[in-house]
């Protein structure tokens, strides 16, 4: 029972890692807490980490950004960014490779700069338009460091090909997967390179209150401003998202997650509720005589019951406490150092090449719960068995 | 002495022909208005065996065009169709014909659909001729295309044509928005097929993949062909007609 404990506590602890690094990073980087983004009428999500960006442009999207920021500060709206997401293909020297392109303004972005930290230089400079901030992996790929130059080439959304140079300033540390392939530029040099000025892909929002909730709350005054935007091309609209919404693809790997633990959970508690009774119907065998004897000194049958379901209560006590020490040990211990993703499905799972799971006290108290409440519950068969045992044929019992 | 003055300067004026004639000119040097050719591509790749295709096409026109695989034997049945502005593919193991873009690359090499099928660039471009140069020894007019619009895949293109007459082009360059060569083209080795001269041998190269180049050689053509509109079809590409 304590192993089942510390085994809960531990898968709990994954599973709420998982779903805060998968909802954090989506967060910071990807959609906000709330997120303006032009979705084509026949948009259908491909259940991937891409179908949060934006695949078509939202024509002044920068001005919007802040209209929204200026007029939506009542309705909880901290901060409104435009970004830009496209792919192209980023060469340096004699190699290339497919590269997602994301134009930012970085001074803009602090929640995207802690969730992407240098691993070496900096993070994209406020005011060097050439400047590029790259994913490790790509860096890797194409060999680039710091001071190195790279060349993206992309096709405009209008069908021509465009190409901008840059220099990369600094190469931030592995995360998801997903980004592996990331290169951050400012705004204005994604504009020019996707022969847009002005346009974005998305409009990121933080709220002041970062619940889904407090969202939706949100989502109409945000709708009321953005309204029928000019420019878009026939069939696409523009639509508010929550992050809920636009990370889809994040949040059915936290909800799968979430099926396994409970699956877990079905199994150690049947496991564990197998052991109990088994364990108390040996010890009420055992102490045939001794319920005997009480019984002849006057116990009654309730006392009886009571007797071994506080026992069981006891037991599931201990056992909880002892688990949760245990489980709560592992969850800090590898909350503070991290266990490894290190296949492409473990990081694609849990969102990044190591996974930090939490000690959550709801999930904690809910183990403890849970397995005091089972310890108890499978004491009633054999408590109600000692009761049913007759004095006289329990004092001859050998 | 105005006369021989006017003379000779109108004769110079004949001599020099327009932009215009000169992209028309070359436009038609390879294929004709409507044409059937066969055709090997060769993709080579730094470090990799190269891949050599062969296929049958067939151009009616600037919007329609097809272009089959019949060797090697696993890639047999592969085709393109061009039918306007539309590209389509059909994969005979899929048994699917889907529909691709015009910059998607044509068969794993540098060519892009639109390079392939975009066979006039007369329609896409404004010409102006920027001088003449020797290329690879050869006299030639040097034009320089503007993109029409900002559709079109390629913003310039810095053209080379002969000017020895055959309007035979031999090199272009294809640069992006902000300036960058992206792609060079090279035409050469001129045989005699289909009952007239024309470079035969096109090579792309490109600057996304240094040491990588794609070369298409023209095996046979036959120009002015009768060729039926119903062949350029999404489902005559499916029935493999």
């Amino acid at each position: 029972m304590a192993l089942g404990t510390a085994a809960l506590v531990l898968g709990g602890g994954l599973s709420d890692g998982i779903a805060r690094q998968l909802t954090a990073s989506l967060v910071a980087v990807q959609t906000g807490h709330l997120q303006v983004v032009v979705r084509p009428a026949d948009f259908e999500p491909q259940n991937s980490p891409f179908d949060a960006y934006g695949h078509a442009l939202l024509p002044g999207g920068e001005a919007l950004a802040r209209r929204i920021a200026a007029e939506a500060k009542g309705q909880g709206v901290r901060r409104a960014v435009p970004y830009l997401y496209g792919r192209g293909t980023a060469i340096a020297g004699n190699r290339s490779s497919l590269a997602s392109i994301v134009g930012i303004l970085p001074s803009e972005e602090p929640e995207l700069r802690a969730a992407h930290p240098a691993d070496t230089g900096a993070f994209l400079p406020a005011d060097d338009p050439l400047a590029t901030y790259v994913a490790a992996p790509a860096a890797r790929k194409l060999r680039l460091a710091v001071g190195d130059s790279v060349s993206f080439v992309i096709q405009t959304p209008r069908g021509a090909v465009n190409s901008v140079d840059a220099v990369v300033c600094g190469v931030f540390r592995k995360g998801a997967p997903w980004y592996d392939a990331t290169f951050y530029v400012p705004l204005a040099a994604a504009q020019a390179l996707f022969d847009r000025p002005g346009a974005a892909t998305n409009i990121k929002m933080t709220l002041a209150e970062g619940s889904s909730a407090a969202a939706r709350r949100a989502r109409p005054a945000v709708a009321a401003i953005v309204g029928a935007p000019e420019g878009l091309e026939p069939g696409e609209r523009a639509r508010v998202e929550t992050f809920e919404e636009a990370g889809r693809f994040s949040f059915s790997i936290i909800q799968a997650n979430e099926s396994a633990l409970a699956v877990l959970s079905a199994f150690l508690f049947l496991a564990a509720a197998v052991g109990i009774v088994n364990s108390m119907l040996m010890s009420v065998h055992e102490r045939t005589r001794e319920i005997g004897t009480v019984r002849a000194l006057g116990m009654r049958r309730a006392m009886v019951v009571r007797l071994f379901i506080l026992e069981g209560l006891a037991l599931g006590v201990v056992a909880a406490t002892a688990g949760i020490v245990l489980g709560a040990a592992g969850v800090l211990y590898y909350g503070a150092h991290g266990i490894p993703m290190n296949t492409m499905t473990l990081a694609w799972v849990a969102g990044g090449d190591r996974l930090f799971p939490v000690l959550t006290p709801a999930h904690v108290a809910r183990a403890a719960l849970a397995i005091a409440g089972l310890s108890t519950a499978a004491a009633v068969y054999p408590a109600l068995t000692a009761s049913r045992l007759e004095p006289r044929e329990a004092l001859h019992h050998i | 002495m105005l006369l021989l003055l006017l003379t000779m300067a109108a004769a110079v004026a004949a001599a020099t022909p327009t932009a215009d004639t000169i992209l028309c000119r070359a436009d038609r040097a390879v294929l004709g208005e409507s044409a059937a050719y066969t055709l090997q591509m060769t993709v080579v790749r730094p470090g990799k065996p190269d891949r050599v295709v062969e296929m049958k096409g067939w151009k009616k026109g600037d919007a329609l065009g097809l272009v089959r695989y019949t060797a090697p034997a696993k890639e047999r049945g592969t085709a393109y169709l061009r039918n306007g502005a539309n590209t389509w593919l059909y994969l005979p193991s899929a048994e699917k014909v889907v529909r691709v873009g015009a910059k998607q690359n044509f068969g794993g090499g540098d060519f892009s659909n639109a390079d392939i099928f975009r066979l006039s660039l007369v329609n896409d471009y404004v010409p102006t001729l920027a001088g003449e140069e020797a290329w690879d020894g050869q006299p030639c007019y040097r034009l320089d295309l503007k993109a029409k619009d900002r559709t079109v895949a390629y913003d310039r293109v810095v053209y080379r044509v002969r000017s020895d007459g055959t309007f035979f082009p031999v090199h272009a360059e294809y640069y992006t928005i902000s300036g960058r060569r992206l792609k060079w083209l090279t035409l050469g080795e001129v045989a005699r097929m289909g009952g007239r001269a024309r470079p035969t041998r096109l090579t792309m190269e490109s600057a996304l993949e240094q040491g990588s180049r794609t070369v298409l050689r023209f095996l046979a053509i036959d120009d002015d062909v009768t060729l039926d509109d119903r062949m350029f079809t999404p489902s005559a590409l499916e029935r493999g007609q």
